[in-house]
């Protein structure tokens, strides 16, 4: 069976759903079903224990045979996020904490610094530590070497919908790393989500195209039919695209022949 | 007594070409093609949700004399300041109604209502609530970090106008005169800790294109220098309040509509604010075109959430600082958001987020 499989946790599905910007929790309930995931996030900040109406985590941990990760948007340093991490694991029970550490809050682009001591802290304290990061391939290295059990790079900025801009510097993220690599932010369409796969992605992580989409939960079973369509496409060894054309007088008849 | 020249960001041009373009009434771009624009970037960016705050006055005690407000020291409204205990109280009305992220509000710095009544308010509010700004009086650097240190996360400081002949004639005395110190208060804030700034002008006191330039150049200019500034853009027009004041340049709904697409599409990624000060239906048909963030359940007046529990509350006489034109509970403006396909969001922070932010000033 082909199955994501981050630290002793193992996944039929490989489509992560994020549960920000949905028009009601209802909506956002019935996209997490029909997408089929199994890994879903939800923002420390959008736990609410004070009133049931405004909390994401009370109904999204109602449901069966889904795991929560929480995530540190809104942490601005590695200390915030940190002190997040530990608060969203004694409130969830999850050991999987997504972090996202975004100093300037207008383009919420990771900080790198902050997000690699963040990580290297946390995954010493046991966490499954899943950070989402530029897509840089030595960063993506240097948070392997510190434990983390994926790299979350982006294809694009969040909620820009660009889908995968990064996609020159994710190959090389996909091709050096030993631990699962996740697009995370800028996909539109599930097109961009199988493309995703077929580079060799483990998996991917959507959100606003789900939230904002006109029919949310039908968008999200779009979403898991392109991710599932677009691992098989991987697993089946994609065609070489063509090559170079071969010159019309050969290149190489100063070698004699031999 | 124009003695110090003005910051060379106040004529930056950048940016501002296609901003002048969208603002201007006589532009070829239909209203309604920038709403559609608008409103794309909002639901991209921010998806189909609208944060939601409340403001709590602390006192309306004042020293200056702003020519339109309700609050000005020359006016003869009864004065108050919310005592520790008051604004517990006020603190655990606010909390009933789900209210999780609040705007405290003093007037000009008095003797009254200084910077240790402040401070000591602020400490009180970040015991209960995980998100706490305040809108009061400029401050320094030192002060500012104070604030923070006790849990403040957010300072809202209008420039009002940035026409600065219309500014010295409104201001009429009082430490709010000085227009430069004004203009350099939220780079302060910045440095002191403090994570988010709110903008805005005072809709209705100056020519509203130019100002709308002006506080588009502010809000670039803070963002190059001070680049984890959190920022947010506020909308407030003038409207009828104690001191009878009439504005001079009315803003209408049209242009005030045109005015906040324009900026949701020039800063797609800053939270835009609209506050009671509007009508339903105005809240109610921008919601989702490019605000992101809402006042809810106002009370304008010192001590305005217990009384509102209170049955005798209805005869209350006392005129707030402006008048509220929006007056629906947080539950029927929840509703109608709803009805919209738009879900209220109370909570959108966390208490750990809480630090100072480590500004450091960019030479630009």
């Amino acid at each position: 069976m082909d199955s994501l499989q981050i630290g002793s946790y193992t996944f039929s599905s490989r489509l992560i759903l994020g549960t920000g910007k949905f028009s009601n929790s209802t909506v956002m309930l019935e996209a997490v079903r029909a997408s089929g995931t199994q890994l879903v996030t939800v923002a420390l900040r959008r736990f609410n224990r004070e009133q049931a109406e405004d909390d994401l985590f009370g109904p999204l941990s109602a449901i069966e045979g889904i795991t929560l990760m929480p995530n540190t948007s809104g942490a601005s340093t590695a200390a915030e996020a940190v002190r997040a991490a530990h608060i969203a694991r004694e409130l969830s029970g999850s050991p999987f904490i997504k972090v996202e550490i975004h100093p300037n809050p207008q383009h919420l682009m990771p900080d790198p610094i902050e997000t690699y001591e963040a990580c290297r802290i946390l995954a010493q304290e046991g966490f499954l530590v899943m950070p989402y990061i530029a897509a840089d391939p030595v960063l993506a290295k240097r948070l392997e070497e510190v434990g983390c059990a994926s790299v979350m790079p982006l294809g694009s900025a969040i909620g820009s919908g660009q889908g995968l801009a990064t996609s020159e510097m994710l190959n090389i993220i996909i091709r050096e790393s030993g631990i699962p690599v996740i697009v995370d932010a800028g996909l539109r369409s599930p097109s961009e989500a199988a493309h995703a796969m077929e580079m060799g992605c483990e998996a991917v992580l959507v959100n606003s195209a789900v939230a904002a989409a006109s029919n949310p939960p039908a968008m999200a079973e779009a979403f898991a039919e392109a991710v599932a369509a677009g691992r098989k496409g991987f697993r089946a060894g994609l065609m070489q695209k063509s090559g170079s054309a071969v010159a019309t007088s050969p290149l190489t008849s100063f070698l004699g022949t031999c | 007594m124009l003695m110090t020249t003005l910051p060379e960001w106040l004529s930056d041009n950048r940016g501002t070409t296609a901003l002048a373009a969208m603002l201007s009434p006589a532009s070829s771009q239909s209203i309604e093609t920038l709403a559609a624009e608008s409103r794309a970037i909002t639901l991209r960016r921010f998806g189909r949700t609208m944060t939601l705050y409340a403001p709590l006055y602390l006192s309306n005690y004042c020293s200056s004399g702003c020519a339109y407000c309700g609050f000005a020291s020359d006016r003869k409204t009864p004065r108050h300041r919310l005592e520790p205990d008051e604004i517990r109280r006020e603190l655990g009305a606010m909390k009933k109604l789900g209210i999780s992220d609040i705007l405290l509000l003093t007037g000009e710095r008095t003797a009254a209502a200084d910077f240790d009544y402040l401070q000591r308010s602020v400490a009180i509010a970040a015991e209960e609530m995980p998100r706490v700004s305040v809108e009061a009086f400029p401050m320094s650097v030192s002060e500012y970090r104070a604030l923070a240190d006790c849990g403040c996360t957010g300072i809202t400081i209008y420039q009002e106008t940035y026409n600065r002949e219309r500014y010295e004639t409104l201001h009429r005395w009082g430490p709010k005169k000085d227009f430069i110190a004004r203009l350099e208060t939220p780079a302060r804030a910045l440095e002191g800790g403090i994570k988010t700034v709110g903008l805005g002008v005072l809709l209705g006191l100056s020519d509203p294109v130019e100002d709308a330039l002006s506080l588009y150049r502010h809000v670039r200019h803070l963002g190059r220098t001070y680049w984890r500034a959190g920022m947010t853009v506020s909308f407030p027009r003038m409207r009828p309040q104690t001191g009878g004041y009439e504005p001079p340049f009315p803003v209408d709904d049209h242009l005030l509509a045109r005015i906040i697409f324009a900026f949701r599409i020039a800063l797609p990624d800053t939270e835009l604010v609209l506050s009671t000060r509007e009508s339903a239906n105005f809240r109610d048909g921008m919601a989702g075109l490019g605000i992101t963030r809402m006042s809810i359940e106002s009370r304008t007046t010192v001590g305005g959430y217990c009384e509102s529990e209170n049955e005798e509350s209805k005869e209350r006489t006392d005129k707030g600082q402006f008048e509220i034109s929006d007056n629906r509970s947080a539950k029927e403006f929840c509703a109608a958001l709803r009805r919209q396909n738009i879900e209220p969001v109370f909570k959108n922070w966390e208490l750990s987020y809480n630090g100072p932010s480590s500004n450091i000033k960019l030479a630009m």
